[in-house]
């Protein structure tokens, strides 16, 4: 590949992963911790970090067995690797920051199931080399962040009045009278609903426009 | 080699052999640091539920430090609480006190002063509540409501009223939009306190 392929292909994978293909709202995946993590800022962006972690390793380490791994046995190698790094995020937090790790409880561990780690490394780490695959594991996870911290900060300011545990304005105040839903799992889903949809809506104009 | 029958069972074997045994070494390693953690959330409870000692803004070193210097381990003399002793003086109990919560086990300490009765601080050092609800416990402003509360004598020494309920000497407030976690609380703060009473065999037994 020339420089210049090299590059637009990257700029390809950064924009699929983040917009045109993001895991939450156009491939609906790992919304099981979408709902689950959500309602506190500082959670979601630990989870999410993890998952940028996991994630873009995975992928490029599953790419890197690929040229080795039998076909019929791939699932389960990806799954021991993805598995791999989720034990050692889970390590870190509870050495390093054990606070933090009994805030997001089994979530971590709960990485492994992910849908969207599994789906990344069969549909792009499977078959291609492992800087793309790294790069493409990444992005998605950094697609899935943005909109998980979108999720998050309303659902902690409506219910809650803070933003990442600071107090916001109004919103605090004894005149903003306090959505506890938002912080219970009903809350998750509609405003998984509302963004989805917000998100989709936009998609779809652009993507009319030029034809 | 590769179109071998024994392969996938092979490579399988290889792969798992590889990366377990990095995440043995890893754990390990990091073996010592997460036990010296959970102790160390244990003796901060300890020492946010007696009075006196300091709270969240102490050091995990200057926690630990007051942990070893001034508590005692317990004993038959203190119904199996820790003791703050002041010039050989009991000076207040910190009963431990655990059980199920909405999601997972809850546990922390109760601390009482030396006249059995005046709550001097409650402290959690394990819990899995919803996150903006349950947990909120661990928050002072649920917490603080039980400092100075006089504990009632007979089954409930604690007793949960429900958020804008007027309270007794003995009644906090629960928990807005927990009441699982809070009437889960109630029981295990209440089990603790009384099983701690009957071992010091004090007055205050449930007839």
């Amino acid at each position: 590949m020339s420089p210049m392929q090299t590059e637009s292909t990257q700029r390809k994978i950064i924009m699929e992963g983040l917009w045109r293909n993001n895991p939450i709202f156009k491939q609906v995946l790992g919304i099981c911790s979408t709902l689950a993590v959500t309602n506190l800022v500082m959670n979601t962006i630990v989870m999410c970090a993890a998952l940028v972690f996991t994630l873009a390793l995975s992928s490029m380490t599953v790419s890197i067995l690929r040229g080795y791994t039998p076909r019929n046995i791939r699932m389960m190698v990806e799954t021991l690797i993805i598995a791999f790094y989720v034990i050692i995020v889970d390590v870190l937090l509870k050495a390093y920051w054990p606070q933090m790790s009994t805030n997001l409880g089994p979530y971590v561990g709960l990485i492994i199931t992910n849908c969207i780690v599994m789906g990344r490394c069969e549909a792009y780490g499977n078959s291609n080399p492992p800087g793309v695959a790294f790069l493409d594991g990444a992005f998605n996870a950094l697609g899935y962040s943005f909109v998980l911290l979108i999720i998050a900060t309303f659902r902690e300011i409506l219910g809650m009045g803070t933003f990442a545990g600071l107090a916001v304005p109004y919103f605090s105040s004894p005149a903003w009278d306090k959505w506890i839903i938002m912080v219970m799992p009903p809350g998750a889903f509609f405003m998984l609903g509302i963004v989805v949809w917000i998100f989709r809506s936009i998609q779809v104009e652009k993507e009319d426009k030029p034809k | 080699m590769r179109e071998k029958k024994w392969f996938p069972i092979g490579y399988m074997f290889v792969v798992s052999a590889f990366f377990s045994s990095i995440i043995i070494a890893f754990a390990r390693v990091t073996q010592v640091r997460v036990e010296a953690n959970e102790k160390l959330a244990f003796e901060r409870a300890v020492v946010t539920a007696l009075p006196e000692l300091g709270g969240a803004e102490l050091t995990n070193a200057q926690v630990h430090q007051r942990f070893i210097e001034q508590v005692s381990e317990p004993d038959p003399s203190s119904g199996g609480a820790y003791a703050l002793k002041q010039g050989g003086q009991v000076v207040a109990y910190a009963v431990p006190m655990s059980g199920q919560g909405f999601w997972a086990p809850i546990a922390g300490v109760i601390g009482v002063a030396a006249d059995k009765q005046t709550v001097t601080g409650i402290a959690f050092y394990q819990q899995n509540e919803t996150p903006g609800l349950g947990a909120e416990i661990t928050k002072p402003a649920f917490r603080n409501q039980f400092k100075g509360k006089q504990l009632a004598s007979g089954d409930k020494p604690i007793d949960m009223k429900r958020p804008g309920a007027e309270l007794g000497a003995s009644d906090v407030h629960a928990v807005t939009g927990a009441t699982q976690t809070s009437t889960r609380l109630e029981r295990i703060i209440n089990e603790a306190l009384r099983s701690w009473r009957s071992k010091m065999g004090q007055e205050g037994q449930p007839s």
